[in-house]
């Protein structure tokens, strides 16, 4: 089989695969000799057919796979044409593509070979090659092989930017009913062990700048939503264990995508994109917007509301705390306003040093006021004529195009941002 | 309202900024526009004094780094018409330092801050949307046609990561050039420009690229509307992933 033929079998089987982003680490100039760096932000390079970053050539090093995970194209029971690269074949496309400025780096992952430790000893040894023969001083994600050993995992860690291990389900008994050969424990202690890595990476190079990086982009973490029953919140308390407890970087959703009939799946008609769509911004707020997962959802209500998305939909849950005061609320406050950003958030804090400002000043520095207006006064003023009635509210947000039900044209994939 | 006017260069208009800022005691009353080519001067043409103009900027450079990068990203979106902002802006950050950026009820501050924004962000987005083809000497090319005159940070952002490969950047619109060979970085102009032979495995490797384009989307979301939002069809005409499409 010629590279092009394997292209195209291992980039379509790596495409469920949502992560791709290429920032938080900093190669700066290419090593001596060598080729490429990293960017702090991250860059995109172009955007595929469904609107998603490509950032990173993202392939499986084989799809030719043992086990026979319910939910996965590349499962062992399925009828699909296989391929497997060679080391070098991966190595060459890297730098090809690199040094035409397709791609930030190079994305590996694989379905399981013979054995864990034998499919993630050939991915190491493509990093290991890119690294330390070819120079190549690009960005570098390498999945982990769950039940690979510790050393495996570790010298990943020492060429890869960034390295993840797919926590795959929301839980353990999802995972034992649709991924049989996966066990729990062989996901997480790797993830422990990274974390760990990472830690001590970190305290050695305050002491000594030479000392070896592990994972300087961090870990992240995959899992597929919509083929188990776990609700919104059980999901969202593991991102937010996650996110405290072991140190990721990221968590990303993968909306499931209907690739079996086998009657341990649910039977979709689509992807679940809007909840896909909704899970993202309830992350967000967790990472940025200092909301813990308990404000957000409950056991009472389980699940993230379709119609609005969950700023919004907490807003109006709480009228106790609005409206907030643009001229003197603090920039937390700020932030959970609907509508109001980090970006916005951080324009009004700068701008109100120099006046206070004024309905038509919020237009101005380029705050959108579609949402944001029936929560907020200025100076005293409301700017709806609203009587704050949630209910009410709540009409008008849905009539007018303060909703953004369906819209996932706003959906923030991973790139440009952590 | 006392009129000022400068000659179109960058020079021209630091020197005119810094010789109003010294001499006048009440900057915010003043306008400065360049010099059309009219018979009737209305206002008082300040001389370019090159001097003068680096002295001002080396001043808001310690002043306000902040300001100072926002109106170097300023100068490469060559945008007609910001004289008077540039003024007022620039008064703004002597007093307020890199806070300036913030005041964005200020008109002049909004202007300024806007256009060097679009000029950063195409900037962003060049480093990511460029592409290299190599050529028969085993050298590379990029062509573009930005909005902006990019091409100095952009073959600096390279100078940094393409370190081993001799490369060129062409922008087509501006006929101004780049290149980078074995650790120096040249800048210049070419007016006969002919695209050269291609290597002979460029196609090979440009058709691999191609696949891997097509493949990597899921078919079940295709989203033609976001792709051409995040990725203006402005800039396909250079892009390999989008040639014979
Ligand atoms: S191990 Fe990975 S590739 Fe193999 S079936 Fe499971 S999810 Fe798919």
């Amino acid at each position: 089989m010629d590279t092009l033929a394997k292209l195209q079998i291992l980039s379509g089987a790596a495409r469920y695969d949502a992560s791709c982003a290429s920032s938080g680490s900093r190669r700066e100039g290419a090593p001596p000799g060598g080729t490429g760096n990293t960017s702090q932000s991250g860059i995109c390079h172009s955007w595929s057919d469904d609107g998603r970053c490509i950032s990173l050539l993202k392939l499986l090093l084989s799809n030719d796979c043992r086990y026979d995970c319910a939910y996965c194209v590349n499962r062992v029971s399925n009828q699909v044409p296989r391929a497997s690269f060679t080391a070098r074949d991966v190595v060459d496309l890297t730098l090809e593509f690199y040094r035409r400025n397709y791609i930030e780096g190079l994305f590996l992952s694989s379905a399981v070979m013979q054995s864990p430790d034998q499919t993630m000893e050939r991915m190491v040894r493509v990093a290991e090659t890119l690294r330390i023969e070819e120079r190549f001083g690009g960005y570098i994600h390498m999945k982990i092989i769950p039940g690979c050993s510790s050393e495996l995992v570790r010298r990943a860690g020492l060429y890869a930017d960034r390295i993840s291990v797919n926590i795959e389900l929301p839980s353990q008994a999802s995972l034992q009913r649709l991924a049989p050969q996966k066990e729990k424990a062989a996901i997480l202690e790797p993830m422990a062990l990274i974390g760990r890595e990472i830690q001590e990476s970190l305290v050695e190079r305050k002491k000594i700048r030479s000392a070896p990086r592990f994972a300087p982009a961090g870990q992240s973490t995959q899992m597929i939503i919509g083929a188990s029953p776990e609700t919104d919140f059980q999901i969202l308390r593991l991102s937010q264990g996650l996110y405290k407890k072991m140190n990721l970087k990221r968590v990303y959703y993968s909306a499931y995508v209907p690739v079996s009939d086998d009657n341990r799946l649910p039977v979709l008609a689509a992807p679940p994109l809007l909840r896909e769509h909704r899970l993202y911004q309830a992350d967000w707020l967790l990472r940025f917007y200092g909301f813990s997962a308990e404000e957000i959802l409950s056991d009472d209500a389980p699940h993230l509301d379709e119609s609005f998305d969950p700023k919004t939909a907490w807003a109006l849950r709480h009228p106790e705390f609005f409206p907030v005061e643009i001229n003197r609320a603090d920039y937390a406050t700020l932030l959970r306003v609907p509508g109001i950003g980090v970006t916005s958030a951080k324009r009004i804090v700068a701008a109100r040093r120099f006046s206070l400002i004024t309905p038509e000043g919020m237009k101005k520095i380029g705050v959108v006021m579609k949402r944001a207006k029936y929560f907020i006064t200025c100076s005293g003023r409301p700017f709806e004529k609203t009587d704050r009635q949630p209910a009410l509210i709540r009409q008008q947000l849905l009539l007018g195009e303060g909703s953004d039900l369906m819209s996932p044209r706003q959906l923030v994939l991973p790139g440009l941002y952590v | 309202m006392k009129r000022y006017i400068c000659d179109g260069t960058s020079d021209g208009l630091l020197s005119a900024i810094a010789s109003i800022l010294e001499e006048e005691p009440k900057p915010e009353e003043v306008t400065l526009s360049a010099r059309e080519d009219t018979l009737f001067e209305e206002g008082l043409f300040i001389a370019t004094d090159t001097v003068r103009a680096e002295d001002l900027f080396s001043r808001l450079k310690e002043r306000a780094p902040d300001a100072a990068h926002t109106i170097y990203f300023l100068m490469l979106a060559e945008k007609e018409g910001m004289e008077n902002s540039l003024l007022h802006y620039i008064e703004q950050a002597f007093m307020h330092g890199d806070k300036v950026n913030g005041y964005l009820t200020h008109p002049a501050v909004r202007d300024i801050v806007t256009v060097s924004r679009k000029a950063a962000r195409e900037l962003h987005r060049m480093k990511g949307l460029l592409r290299f083809e190599k050529l028969r000497d085993g050298a590379y090319l990029a062509q573009m046609e930005p909005d902006h005159n990019i091409i100095q940070p952009l073959a600096y952002h390279f100078s940094r990561r393409l370190r081993a490969q001799h490369w060129f950047l062409y922008d087509r619109k501006r006929r101004t050039a780049a290149s980078w060979n074995q650790g120096s970085l040249r800048f210049g102009t070419i007016e006969q420009f002919t695209a050269p032979a291609l290597s002979d495995d460029e196609k090979k490797i440009q058709a691999m690229w191609q696949a891997f384009f097509k493949t990597i989307a899921i078919p079940d979301r295709k989203n033609p509307r976001l792709q051409k939002s995040n990725m203006p069809m402005k800039y396909w005409k250079y892009l390999t992933e989008k040639q014979g499409e």
